[in-house]
């Protein structure tokens, strides 16, 4: 981690600039040297995404959610197979407090079916303790009655906010 | 009817993804897009000159980043919250009309860095004071391929696709501004996971103030706590600050300790505000 975060350092955030001063006379001559390193901020997904699973619906409306600690299944649904929040890492400048937002809900569509998630980050805000941190992104499925067959599909936004 | 579980997008990423990308099962072949760099973290224009904001793809793949100016707004709790076209006042209209910003939309090789360019253009007869808007910086997730998309007979799958990114602020002052700060009302307070440090920040003047808290134990030279980034802007007077505090931290806290704000190296360093408090 270390390594990589010093790499990145390295490689990209290093903007340096020198200007030379002009020589007044030719006995005395000064130059100023500048070289201006920035704070940097990356957000890395962490493979995992947000997954319910495999799941048997049921003849009543219920619900699943899915969080970093756990899943957990409403009345009349069977839950089955892995299942993931959505896991993401920032690294930034040591003691660093962000804020972390994300779409408050989600719509799934599959053809003229739908279905909604709400989504639940773990943070909203965060100190980078050593320079890293962590968070997941979890959701509420809202599994209607008899939920129609297809491929329900949708995107949410997660941003991490600096001040 | 039976769900099945059907991951449609499958991500890793250089270093910290390995560990993550064996837990998340790579049956297909592996796709990371939208991971990202982005520096400075923080950008104040003082008069016309203009400035640049690196952004670097750091993930596996190519990717194609959108650029875009959007409105955050503080809560008394010191959240940003998005602020809605209907919504908008006209300090926050002025600051997105008059930011310039190019390329909008930037597609990289994994490892090719970019730099934003950012100007201002303000407009004859501006008012003074602190214009703000925050630029997005985000990866637009690549289309998922047809043989992706088939589902298996009489079940149905979920995909839900994250965008992620980060908003960096981009601060435009006018005028000669000031403000003052202070601190108040510091306790500890428990929360379901540790202890945290609480208290309120307060803001007067016409401008944002932006610094770092540190935490000062009497007869230790190092701060006991250090907390970066931590700002008031102008649409609060007052704010709330919550400060984990790392369970080897919390017994040194009790008892007094000093609070102080200061500002960032790069802007003086000096001592913006600072209280004495009793912790228990």
């Amino acid at each position: 981690m270390s390594k990589f975060i010093k790499a990145a350092l390295a490689s990209s955030v290093l903007a340096a600039s020198v200007m030379g001063a002009n020589a007044a006379n030719a006995a005395t001559a000064s130059a100023d040297a500048r070289a201006n390193i920035l704070q940097q901020v990356t957000v890395t997904s962490d493979g995992s995404d947000l997954d319910f699973g495999t799941i048997v619906s049921g003849a009543a409306a219920s619900t699943v959610s899915v969080s970093g600690g756990g899943r957990s299944c409403g009345a009349g649904i069977v839950c089955s197979g892995a299942f993931s929040a959505a896991g993401f890492d920032v690294t930034g400048t040591d003691g660093e407090t962000v804020s972390v937002a994300s779409d408050p809900s989600v719509t799934l569509n599959s053809g003229t079916n739908s279905m909604t998630a709400n989504i639940v980050s773990s943070v909203s805000t965060m100190t980078l303790t050593g320079g890293v941190g962590s968070f997941n992104v979890g959701g509420l499925l809202n599994v209607g009655a008899n939920q129609a067959d297809g491929a329900y599909v949708g995107t949410f936004n997660v941003t991490v906010n600096y001040n | 009817m039976i769900i099945q579980r059907f991951k449609l997008l499958r991500k890793t990423c250089i270093g910290l993804g390995a560990l993550a990308s064996a837990i998340a099962l790579p049956l297909t072949p592996v796709q990371a897009a939208g991971d990202l760099l982005v520096a400075p973290t923080r950008v104040v224009i003082d008069g016309q000159r203009g400035t640049e904001v690196i952004l670097n793809n750091i993930g596996s793949e190519t990717a194609t980043y959108r650029i875009s100016l959007e409105l955050r707004r503080m809560t008394a709790e010191g959240n940003l919250e998005d602020v809605s076209e209907e919504q908008e006042n006209e300090i926050e209209q002025a600051a997105k009309a008059m930011i310039r910003y190019a390329p909008r939309r930037v597609t990289l090789p994994p490892n090719q860095p970019q730099a934003i360019r950012l100007g201002v253009r303000a407009p004859e007869g501006l008012p003074d004071g602190e214009y703000r808007a925050h630029l997005l910086f985000r990866a637009i997730p690549a289309a998922r391929s047809v043989t992706e998309q088939n589902i298996p007979e009489g079940g149905f799958s979920i995909a839900l696709t994250p965008i992620y990114g980060v908003t960096i602020p981009v601060i435009i002052r006018q005028g000669n501004l000031e403000a003052t700060a202070a601190i108040a009302n510091g306790r500890l307070e428990k929360k379901t996971d540790g202890e945290a440090l609480t208290f309120d920040l307060n803001r007067s003047g016409d401008r944002s103030i932006y610094g770092e808290i540190r935490v000062i134990k009497p007869g230790l030279s190092e701060p006991v706590m250090v907390a970066r980034g931590i700002a008031v802007y102008p649409e609060v007077n007052q704010r709330k600050v919550v400060l984990p505090v790392p369970p080897e931290v919390a017994a040194q806290l009790k008892g007094n300790v000093s609070v102080e704000y200061y500002e960032p190296a790069n802007a003086g360093g000096g001592l913006i505000a600072k209280t004495d408090m009793v912790l228990r």
